[in-house]
């Protein structure tokens, strides 16, 4: 299992909509191409509804996802 | 990859090969970097290159004969490049660098005779570290002593017997060279080079006897035994100085070898002269007449820096001059092919050549200007396809034109239908899947002119060809769409195709060679035009498409239609078997936005005049590449706005998919009268997005319907999250390997307003779609995936 920083994600204000719950920072293992990460992201604490924010997806995920796509 | 495939194809790509100048100098002097430096007024630089391989520079650079001349390219232009000037030039107004020799290596070998080759093969000996004697009668310097000053400067010999004494070489004088007296000074030596040109030796009772055996071996120079090697022997030509010092230096290898324990004759065939295979063309070469020095003996620095600025510089590059993605990497076809063999062969670690790889559009201009047919397109559709053999293609590179491909061969899109009213047709219309996608009405309307035209009814065949399976390197992909185009072929009482696309056209001579298929424009060509057909009232300047490139017919028959049409045409410099490629063949533009860009931007600036293309992907290429464009359908089936055709913007991804869609079902129901099939609830989502989102959605390859499929899936099953301060929800999709986000309102009226959508390939648990049921397979979502 690798660990990658993948922070800084700010999902001020959102709420799970099925559970009427503000989310929390959770530890998450996102995975791809047999890698695994474990990140923190804001995820319901209930229904474990996870959200990934723009900056993330189009930063530090894209360039994770194409150093693994090369490997 | 097999190593023989790499190999014919670096065998065939020549810009690594040496110049004629350097191949054909009896010491492969490097004469680019050598007269590089003479031309920027360099002359210790370039000294250091002449030292590199010449022995005694000092000395030779005065009287080197230049053999090299006679091979020089500007021969053809205006005279070659008069390199012994240059190293006359360069030998006088730089000081020669003492070489470093190597410590003494205790090792011993002695040279007799004193002329050029005997002392160049001591120099050479020397630099190595061995302990030279050189026996000589006389004053040493053989023929050199009675060269007049003006040839040969007083100093130089002098100064270069100086510096050989500095390296540790011995002259010993042996008044006569008897055999008898030489044989036993040599005894103590375990190799000796021999210096013919030296008259002391060559007419000396040991001279006469080394050559009876015959002359020495040319590979060699071995004379006697093992042990004893010759040279420096007049040519038939004459002596000549230089061949003198390049037998020194021959032999003074084989002594090396010899005392070393080397076999003194493996791998030495590249010492020889060879003529050069590297190609230079010199047809654009400015004229530059050669600077005749106002004293010979003594050119001045300005005269041989002007002389030197005359070199070519023989380089081949034919291919990269004209390819900006070749350009683009800063090397050539045979370095690129060695760099993506060694990236296939990494086990740990990055692959850093995939995307170069991937961008390469496989349009064929590289091997048609190669004068060796090297084909890096080939050489490319090779690796992708052991890349995705090995399961080593990147997922991002290809997947969105797969998958575009999916959904133009989806029920949903394609079709096959006899002409209205027909139970059986001798030709089809196979418009293939991007020419309705961008010029829908002008396709029906070339349909109903072949309806017209021709006799034996005319089907309409609507469906992907397959092109982008291939491209991307996946021949199981290929076949299985080939058979399947077989099989509605055959169902539908195999017709002969008439196809609009030429990317299809070669796609079906290449994998499906038994169903006969036809390019429109010879088809039209062979019938009165349509009515509404007229030029555009201005010179079109044509491009042909690449994959039209050995469509020699095809382009035949563009030009006739061109011609009836009355159109005025500039024929660009690079066209027919030289086109270029808009930056979509190879699905280069998919792996690399930016490649595909230099492509398309270097096609558009080739000329003042608008484009015309009869390819629909470039003629909607080279417009984003901000060109006035047009496509062939917009002179011969003209819309009612034809005056701006030529900047009628180009279609993007989403826009190319729903008039695929919506052309089908105008097109079933107006012909065939047949109702629409899809799933009504996408069609009820009505969204508002403005021309910022719309364009980051385009270069996110992100979908109006993967937006609408995750607003479907939110509504359905209430997975969103709100945001109270903004009024915005935000919901995912994952309905296939890549997960949708969509930031929205909804507007008071009804629609959705997208303020944001965005895409990543990571799995992140909790994300609807993973895990089953998948809402992709639920019928209707019709989410074809699309990505950055």
């Amino acid at each position: 299992m690798s660990t990658a920083d993948l922070r800084d994600t700010d999902a001020e204000g959102w709420v799970c909509v099925t559970c009427g719950t503000a989310l929390e920072r959770r530890s998450v293992d996102i995975t791809y191409m047999a890698s695994v990460f474990k990140v923190e992201l804001p995820r319901c604490p209930k229904c474990g509804f996870t959200l990934i924010p723009p900056e993330l997806a189009l930063g530090r995920m894209l360039e994770a996802e194409k150093i693994l796509e090369d490997k | 990859m097999e190593q023989g495939l790499l190999h014919d194809f670096e065998a065939r790509c020549t810009q690594e090969e040496a110049p004629s100048c350097q191949s054909m100098c009896p010491l492969h002097v490097e004469v680019r970097p050598f007269v590089k430096f003479m031309a920027e007024g360099n002359f210790p630089e370039a000294r250091k290159i002449l030292d590199r391989l010449m022995p005694l520079s000092g000395v030779l650079g005065f009287l080197c004969d230049g053999p090299c001349t006679a091979h020089c390219r500007r021969n053809t232009v205006d005279g070659a490049v008069n390199l012994p000037m240059l190293e006359r030039a360069c030998a006088e107004l730089s000081a020669f660098v003492k070489p470093m020799s190597m410590p003494g290596s205790g090792r011993k070998a002695a040279v007799v005779g004193s002329g050029l080759s005997g002392l160049s093969a001591a120099f050479e000996l020397a630099k190595k570290g061995y302990e030279i004697t050189l026996f000589h009668a006389g004053a040493p310097g053989g023929r050199l002593l009675s060269l007049p000053t003006k040839q040969l400067p007083r100093n130089a010999l002098p100064d270069a017997l100086e510096m050989l004494e500095r390296l540790r070489v011995t002259f010993a004088e042996l008044p006569v060279f008897s055999s008898g007296r030489l044989e036993s000074a040599l005894a103590d030596f375990p190799a000796v080079y021999v210096g013919l040109d030296d008259e002391a030796v060559q007419s000396s009772e040991y001279g006469t006897a080394l050559l009876e055996g015959g002359l020495p071996d040319p590979l060699t120079l071995a004379a006697r035994g093992t042990d004893v090697f010759a040279g420096g022997l007049p040519a038939d030509a004459g002596p000549s100085f230089i061949l003198e010092a390049a037998d020194g230096k021959k032999g003074a290898a084989s002594v090396d070898r010899v005392v070393k324990g080397v076999p003194a004759a493996s791998a030495r065939e590249k010492e020889a002269v060879y003529l050069s295979t590297l190609y230079t063309d010199v047809s654009s070469a400015a004229g530059n007449p050669a600077v005749i020095p106002a004293d010979p003996a003594a050119p001045t620095a300005a005269e041989a820096v002007a002389e030197a600025g005359r070199c070519l510089q023989c380089r081949c590059l034919e291919c990269v001059k004209h390819c900006p993605y070749l350009a683009r990497y800063k090397g050539y076809p045979k370095r690129y092919a060695r760099e993506f063999y060694n990236n296939l062969s990494i086990v740990h670690g990055q692959r850093k050549a995939n995307t170069q790889i991937n961008s390469c559009a496989e349009c064929g201009l590289c091997a048609v200007l190669c004068p060796y047919d090297a084909d890096m397109g080939a050489f490319c559709a090779d690796v992708r396809r052991e890349m995705v053999r090995d399961k080593r293609m990147p997922p991002r590179h290809h997947e969105f034109a797969l998958q575009d491909m999916e959904f133009s061969n989806s029920a949903e899109v394609a079709f096959f239908r006899l002409e209205p009213g027909r139970s059986e047709c001798g030709w089809a219309f196979f418009p293939g899947c991007q020419v309705p996608a961008s010029r829908p009405e002008q396709t029906e309307a070339a349909y109903a002119h072949l309806r017209h035209a021709l006799p034996g009814g005319v089907g309409f065949f609507f469906s992907c060809c397959g092109a982008p399976a291939r491209w991307s390197g996946r021949p199981a992909l290929t076949a299985s769409t080939a058979a399947a185009l077989r099989e509605q072929w055959t169902i539908n009482g195999k017709p002969v195709l008439i196809v609009a696309c030429s990317s299809c056209l070669a796609f079906f001579q290449a994998e499906l060679p038994g169903i006969p298929a036809r390019s429109l424009w010879e088809t039209l060509a062979e019938f009165p035009l349509p009515d509404a057909a007229g030029p555009a009232g201005r010179t079109l300047a044509l491009h042909d498409p690449c994959t039209a490139r050995h469509a020699a017919p095809m382009q035949e028959n563009v030009r006739k239609l061109l011609a009836a049409v009355g159109q005025e045409v500039e024929e660009l410099a690079l066209s027919g078997k030289q086109t270029r490629c808009c930056g979509y063949g190879g699905l280069a533009a998919y792996a690399d936005r930016e490649t595909g860009d230099l492509y398309s931007l270097s096609r558009a600036g080739d000329t003042r005049n608008t484009l015309l293309s009869y390819c629909v992907v470039c003629r909607d290429r080279l417009r984003a590449a901000g060109k006035p464009s047009l496509h062939l359908f917009d002179l011969l089936f003209p819309r009612e706005d034809a005056g701006q055709a030529a900047l009628r913007p180009p279609p993007g991804i989403s826009a190319r998919q729903e008039t695929r869609l919506s052309f089908r079902r105008s097109l079933l129901q107006r012909l065939w009268h047949e109702p629409p099939v899809r799933n009504p609830l996408m069609d009820e989502i009505l969204l508002r997005i403005d021309d910022a989102v719309a364009e980051k959605m385009e270069m996110r390859r992100i979908l109006r319907d993967d937006v609408k499929a995750v607003l479907l899936y939110a509504g359905e099953h209430g997975a969103m999250f709100s945001n109270a301060a903004s009024g915005r929800s935000l919901a995912c999709l994952r309905p296939r390997q890549v997960t949708f986000w969509v930031e929205y309102s909804r507007e008071e009226d009804g629609p959705y307003r997208i303020h944001d959508a965005y895409c990543h390939r990571m799995v992140v648990p909790g994300v609807p779609g993973e895990g089953a049921p998948s809402p992709c397979t639920v019928e209707g979502y019709a989410v074809k995936g699309g990505r950055m």
